[in-house]
């Protein structure tokens, strides 16, 4: 086979479908054919690639993306990481059936379930002053500061900074607490991943029955608009379970 | 990369080192920090968060996404050449497994 053959197969997901599917031509590179390569009563989600190393480029990325939004209007399904290409249909075969149980048992896990994603990011002004309103120590300590400019201490600065830090590390875990919690019964699970640059407090992944989508949409709008003056919302979803799908495949380089 | 490449060359050109233990201590930190794609991750996405809070502009975000493409390249050959595993590209089931 020669390198600038079509054939390898780019897979974007696995999902539960016994016979032939195809989802138009929205694949990967140059939107190629998307359609099923199917083993029992599961099937790959495939396009034809030459053999290339796809850059995670956004827009690369956007198009795996696309290809899994298409196909979860219709489908539970387990994303497969950006970028995994196989030699022929017969290598996705062989994934397909050497990983059929596992891939099994999660599908029947993530039935109807879909994730949402959210980034909280906070105005550090806006926090401080609001720390300001609510914290009498901090009050009087800086209306001290302020009136004996000239006189106050450095220590009595220092004491101000350091209380104005410890406040907002109090205020940050006390709203993702509250964030949690007005979210709890409306998500199966959440999962907190780190957080992106200095004022994000929150970048978590929450895992949300299709039955509840419009309720958990409701909640965030509610909490957003309860925080509009202190706290940014960064929401998006539907996306496939990324953050709760963890099978790990025995793959290995194909050249 | 400066540093790196006179460790990577030293043992050759240099001043001899003092034990084995450092020698191979200093090869695993070396393959480590080569072989470590997840600043590289952490550096895209903190890049996509600041298109998106409006801190840089598209071609700002094409300039630095290049870059970061550059560099993801670079871990990937050191892995290949290590012989370590790389994400993407072309993949099959691994003959240990449990297949056939």
């Amino acid at each position: 086979m020669q390198p600038w053959d079509n054939h390898w197969k780019y897979v974007y997901c696995i999902i539960r479908n016994d016979r032939s599917k195809e989802f138009g031509e929205i694949g990967i590179g140059s939107g190629s054919r998307v359609y099923t390569v199917s083993f029992k009563d599961l099937a790959a989600v495939v396009s034809d690639t030459p053999i290339v190393i796809y850059d995670p480029t956004r827009e690369n990325v956007l198009a795996h993306e696309f290809v899994n939004e298409t196909v979860m209007r219709e489908f539970t399904l387990i994303p497969m990481s950006f970028g995994t290409v196989f030699r022929s249909e017969n290598d996705v075969l062989a994934l397909l059936r050497s990983t059929y149980q596992a891939f099994t048992d999660v599908l029947e896990k993530m039935q109807d379930k879909i994730e949402f994603g959210l980034k909280i990011l906070w105005d550090r002004d806006k926090v401080v002053a609001a720390i300001e309103r609510e914290n009498d120590e901090i009050r009087r300590l800086k209306d001290e500061i302020t009136r004996n400019a000239a006189s106050s201490t450095y220590f009595a600065r220092m004491q101000l900074g350091r209380l104005v830090e410890a406040a907002m590390e109090e205020a940050s875990n006390r709203y993702v607490a509250d964030i949690h919690e007005q979210l709890e019964d409306v998500s199966v699970a959440s999962r907190s991943n780190k957080v992106i640059g200095d004022r994000m407090i929150l970048n978590a992944a929450f895992l949300v029955d299709r039955r509840d989508e419009k309720s958990f949409d409701e909640r965030v709008k509610a909490i957003s608009l309860q925080y509009e003056d202190l706290l940014t919302f960064k929401y998006t979803g539907p996306w496939p379970p990324y953050n709760f799908v963890n099978i790990k495949l025995k793959l290995e380089k194909a050249i | 990369m400066g540093l790196l490449t006179n460790i990577l060359l030293a043992p050759f050109l240099g001043p001899v080192w003092g034990t084995k233990w450092t020698l191979d201590k200093i090869d695993r930190v070396v393959r480590e920090e080569l072989t470590d794609d997840t600043p590289i991750k952490e550096d895209l996405l903190a890049l996509q968060m600041k298109l998106e809070t409006g801190e840089i502009d598209d071609a700002e975000y094409v300039r630095r996404e290049a870059q970061i493409m550059t560099r993801f390249r670079e871990v990937r050959e050191w892995r290949e050449r290590f012989g370590m595993s790389t994400s993407g590209g072309p993949v099959r089931v691994a003959e240990s497994g449990e297949s056939k």
